[in-house]
């Protein structure tokens, strides 16, 4: 089992999820119309790419958007939880020493206390988005099932992770259960919202291009997002 | 002297007098009276919603309106109109100062009667600064005939006119509009300065001398061209006040005096305007002139 | 009955069915009509795919849900946070239901899109500055508008609005010849005060050509003399044309593409015709939307600029202030505080939020000037915007809509309001009208005037010549 899913279907499933997001922002950017955006990407391309990237920093920066300081309590639950979910199994030693496996070569790992803390704060960080959905009148009629579902998967892989890490049980079907949500999570990323992974990036692009070109940037004032 | 007499009326009491004016003017002249009715003050952006001048209130005006304006108007001046050869009532929306502008350019009028309050509602005023009046007289063409009061709102009889100058260009206009007016009523004429000594200590010499200056300065500024029912005076205060006191004593029927554009920041006018001021006080129509071209 | 005798799917494109439609008091036909009008699935879904592009597609996918933009929208705001206004909300369950049923909803959905679109959505933009991922709900909504004028679902005013400038090229009846009349009018009723004052029609080849708001033709001319005067004290060489004057479109409010792009087109014929070197609109906001910053999308120009600079009024403004073309009197300076509405039209979709405060450094008196809080192109809209002032049918949302800016107003504590914009200006005044706060406002025409230092050429001969 252990070795079926590390082999076939983990090839399988990395090629489907960064294949998937490739595709995905391809896509995308040739679903830009100009016309339709009412935004002259091309003939603009210095502007747009000076508003996009402005656009894009702002929001991966915490607390640089205005929106970020009205709620800093989000902003920290967000950032930690984000940071959590792409650091750990970038950097995880266990996952890295697989790489090395398999590609001889490694990413630098970080040390497992870290590792864990970061997991945990993703757990606790994810539990904390589901509750706002259940606590804030204004999440709670946007939210659905879908929602959930996608934090579920997010944190999954984590929970998993951690119980096998820790031992609780057996060990070898938690590994298999961590490595099966591990790949459903990397599958769910090109099939699913959180295609943001990408979209994030080329969505608030396309607004910073807009904010760049025609709403002001032309003009020579930067968009104070 | 006068084709086309346009009349502003909200058909409210407070300008039965102006009504009252026009129509008999209308008649003396031949003249054709345009009744003008501002219906209603556009507002809330570009919906079809205006407030009715009179009530403030929010209407809709469509055909049916139109038709029971013109009704009210018609049964509200039923004898006048009859009274006179031509008459033609014009309904419109918009801004009244603006609107009574327009009709009186469209129709080429030869003078604008109206109540000093014609229009005057609280409703639209908001935001334009300014009264109706003011910025009525300020632009128009012709001469503006203002009626306060009821009374005294006879045109034709008359006994004296009193022209009020202040040397200014606008006088000049407003002097041939009193002359003429006189001659062809036959009437008495009074032209006053009004020295204006509000505000400032003067002794009694140096008051004398101006007093002389003025008079001087009238005889040589305004050729009277043979006509003989005219006296000069040159009273000194505050200029409305004198003003008020002369058309008191020589029982006026009518003043006439100039209006300054450049009186014209619309709120301090208001309240500053000599012009206003007279027309609030006086007990007889008052006619303001600024331009040359109607007279 | 499918299909309305005024309420359809097909705009307004003759006179006759305008005075028609006009005649409908208060759109009461209009709307019994609406109740029993067909969606079209089949061309609602084709127009869909046909324009619904990668863009919106995201932002209706990849939306987290996660009500970060509730608290940026001032409808939001002051409708007493119910969740029904949480900007996401609005939009996923209307056009984002629309897509997911491809089309196939029936007409008490339509209304319920018509409401949504028009009385709790000024498309301000404001959302979109707060939303993580860069989704502009205000630009889903004009979206969202368009899909539901062309079938046949809008407010009677709009759907009379767009009527208007098909039939007229301008919101409101004023024809070529009433726009021309009105120009000689106000040049004759101001050349005493202001010798050698000249409204110049169709002069070819000037520096400026000079586009308004129907409006002010129709009813307050004075802003249009206003303009003159200061091009005149400026020493401008300027023109307005005869057609292709009018700037505004409520055919945008509508979803009119079709007719946006005809009457934009007008305004650059003229630009074509009397070749100006630049082009400069009066303080309106959605005109300069329309005309500037929309208006060559809809014309197709892939530069996306008009055919000559088009600058918005307060750009000239402070740019006659800066070069000392106008020149303050210090002395007349405004001398009360005063505070400052940022149109969203041009603050927040065209970045100039600095100019307007360069002018007021020059008008008013250092120390008195308040800014609203937010401000710039935080501030929030007005109240009134995306044709919400002109609809009968939502007065009552309207109103409550101006409590927002009602409470910056009064937080400025100031009693003065500056407005550059057409549609702010009328916010204000219905807001003053409604509540009484007790303020004034104006367009900044008027008080620059009013504080002129005029050179002693330009000033009439004889005046003042009594004692
Ligand atoms: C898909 C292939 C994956 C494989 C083969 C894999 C494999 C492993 C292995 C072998 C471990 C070590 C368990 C131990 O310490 O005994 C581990 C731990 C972990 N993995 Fe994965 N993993 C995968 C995907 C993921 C993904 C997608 C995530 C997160 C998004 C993830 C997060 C974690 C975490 C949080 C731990 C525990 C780390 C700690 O606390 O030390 N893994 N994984
Ligand atoms: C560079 C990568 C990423 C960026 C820039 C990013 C950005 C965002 C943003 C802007 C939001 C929306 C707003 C919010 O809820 O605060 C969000 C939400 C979310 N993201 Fe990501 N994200 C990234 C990667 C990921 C990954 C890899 C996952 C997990 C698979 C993930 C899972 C989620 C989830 C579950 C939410 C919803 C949070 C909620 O319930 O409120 N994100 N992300
Ligand atoms: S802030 Fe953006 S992502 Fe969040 S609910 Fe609103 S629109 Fe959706
Ligand atoms: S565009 Fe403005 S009014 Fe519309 S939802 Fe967004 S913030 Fe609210
Ligand atoms: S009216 Fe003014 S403030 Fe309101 S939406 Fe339009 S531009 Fe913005």
């Amino acid at each position: 089992m252990y070795d079926f899913l590390t082999g076939p279907v983990l090839w399988a499933t990395f090629l489907i999820s960064f294949g998937g997001l490739i595709v995905r922002a391809v896509l995308y950017v040739r679903g830009l119309d100009w016309r339709l955006d009412r935004v002259a990407y091309r003939p603009n391309l210095k502007y747009g790419i000076r508003g996009g990237l402005r656009s894009i920093v702002a929001f991966l920066i915490p607390f640089k958007a205005r929106l970020w300081q009205t709620r800093p309590g989000f902003t920290l639950i967000f950032f930690a939880f984000h940071i959590g979910l792409l650091v750990t199994p970038i950097f995880l030693e266990a996952h890295n020493v697989m790489l090395k496996q398999a590609f001889g070569f490694s990413l630098p790992a970080m040390p497992t206390g870290l590792a864990d803390g970061l997991a945990w704060v993703c757990l606790v960080g994810g539990l904390f988005l589901a509750l706002r959905r259940i606590a804030f009148p204004e999440v709670r009629i946007i939210t659905n099932f879908y929602d959930y579902l996608l934090l579920v998967i997010s944190v999954l892989p984590f929970a998993t992770g951690l119980i096998a890490r820790y031992e609780l049980g057996a060990y070898d079907f938690w590994l298999c259960a961590h490595i099966l949500s591990g790949e459903i999570w990397l599958i769910c990323l090109p099939f699913t919202k959180l295609s943001h992974v990408i979209l994030f990036f080329l969505s608030r692009m396309q607004l910073g291009m807009d904010y760049g070109i025609k709403r002001g940037g032309m003009k020579g004032t930067d968009m104070a997002w | 002297m006068f084709k086309k007499i346009l009349l502003a009326t909200s058909g409210a009491p407070s300008t039965f007098g102006a009504a009252r004016v026009a129509f008999d003017m209308g008649k003396r002249y031949g003249a054709e009276v345009l009744v003008l009715n501002v219906m209603g003050v556009p507002t809330k952006a570009y919906s079809q919603v205006v407030n009715d001048v009179r009530t403030g209130e929010e209407v809709e005006v469509d055909e049916e309106y139109r038709a029971w304006v013109e009704e009210e108007l018609k049964n509200t001046f039923e004898k006048q109109i009859e009274s006179v050869e031509y008459s033609r009532i014009i309904l419109t929306t918009g801004l009244p100062h603006r609107e009574i502008l327009r009709a009186a350019r469209e129709n080429d009028a030869d003078l604008i009667v109206m109540g000093a309050s014609s229009g005057d509602s609280s409703v639209y005023r908001k935001g334009y600064p300014g009264s109706t009046l003011q910025r009525v007289a300020k632009a128009a063409r012709c001469p503006v005939m203002t009626v306060h009061r009821e009374t005294a709102s006879y045109w034709g009889g008359f006994g004296n006119i009193v022209f009020a100058t202040d040397f200014s260009k606008q006088a000049e206009s407003a002097f041939k509009f009193a002359l003429a007016t006189a001659r062809e009523l036959d009437t008495d004429l009074t032209i006053l300065h009004a020295l204006d000594i509000s505000g400032k200590v003067l002794d009694q010499n140096e008051i004398e001398d101006r007093i002389i200056a003025a008079r001087e300065r009238i005889r040589t500024a305004y050729d009277l061209d043979g006509f003989k029912n005219c006296d000069v005076e040159v009273w000194e205060g505050v200029p409305y006040v004198e003003i008020v006191k002369m058309a008191r004593e020589r029982s006026a029927d009518l003043i006439v005096m100039a209006h300054h554009s450049h009186e014209l920041d619309p709120e301090k006018a208001r309240i500053g305007s000599t012009m206003e001021q007279v027309i609030l006080r006086a007990g007889c129509p008052v006619v303001s002139v600024s331009k040359p071209d109607k007279v | 009955m499918p299909e309305g005798i005024l309420c359809n799917k097909t705009p307004i494109k003759t006179e006759e069915q305008l005075k028609l439609t006009l005649a409908d008091k208060g759109g009461k036909q209009y709307y019994e009509e609406l109740n029993n009008l067909d969606v079209d699935s089949d061309k609602l879904w084709a127009s869909i795919q046909a324009t619904m592009k990668s863009r919106t597609k995201t932002w209706l996918e990849i939306c987290a849900h996660c009500g970060l933009c509730a608290e940026s929208c001032f409808l939001y705001q002051v409708n007493g946070r119910v969740p029904e206004q949480v900007p996401s909300y609005k939009i996923q369950s209307t056009l984002g239901v629309m897509v997911k049923k491809k089309g196939k909803v029936d007409n008490a959905f339509m209304q319920m899109c018509m409401e949504t679109a028009w009385a709790k959505c000024t498309c301000c933009n404001r959302c979109g500055m707060y939303c993580p991922h860069g989704i502009d709900m205000g630009v889903m909504f004009s979206y969202l508008r368009g899909l539901l004028y062309s079938q046949g679902f809008v407010p009677w005013e709009l759907k009379i609005g767009a009527g208007m400038h098909r039939v007229y090229r301008a919101q409101m009846d004023v024809t070529t010849e009433d726009w021309v009349e009105t120009c000689e009018w106000m040049a004759e009723e101001n050349e005493e005060e202001w010798p050698g004052l000249e409204i110049p029609i169709d002069k070819e080849d000037a520096d400026i050509m000079y586009t308004c708001n129907a409006r002010e033709p129709k009813h307050y001319p004075e802003d249009v003399a206003e303009a003159a005067i200061l091009f005149h004290v400026a020493g401008e060489n300027w023109t307005v044309p005869s057609e292709g004057w009018e700037q505004t479109s409520l055919s945008m409010f509508a979803g009119d593409w079709e007719c946006c792009k005809d009457n934009v087109l007008n305004v650059y014929s003229a630009i074509e015709r009397l070749r100006p070197k630049r082009a400069i609109g009066t303080e309106c906001g959605h005109a300069h939307r329309a005309t500037v910053i929309e208006g060559p999308y809809w014309a197709g120009r892939e530069d996306g600029q008009p055919p000559v600079p088009y600058i918005h009024y307060v750009e000239w403004l402070a740019e006659a202030l800066r070069t000392g073309k106008l020149k303050i009197d210090p002395a007349k300076r405004i001398k009360e505080p005063v505070t400052l509405q940022d149109s969203c039209n041009y603050v927040r979709n065209q970045g100039l939020k600095n100019v307007t405060r360069e002018i007021l450094s020059y008008i008013v008196e250092p120390g008195y000037f308040v800014e609203m809080s937010p401000s710039k192109e935080h501030n929030y809209c007005c109240g009134g915007g995306g044709g919400f002032n002109g609809i009968g049918m939502y007065r009552a949302q309207r109103n409550m809509a101006l409590r927002k800016k009602m409470e910056q107003i009064l937080a400025t504590g100031c009693k003065l309001v500056i407005a550059p914009c057409h549609n702010c200006w009328d916010a204000i005044r219905d807001l003053e009208e409604e509540y009484k706060i007790g303020i004034r406002w104006s367009f900044l025409k008027p008080l620059v005037i009013g504080m002129l230092d005029v050179p002693e050429h330009l000033r009439p001969k004889d005046e003042g010549e009594d004692e």
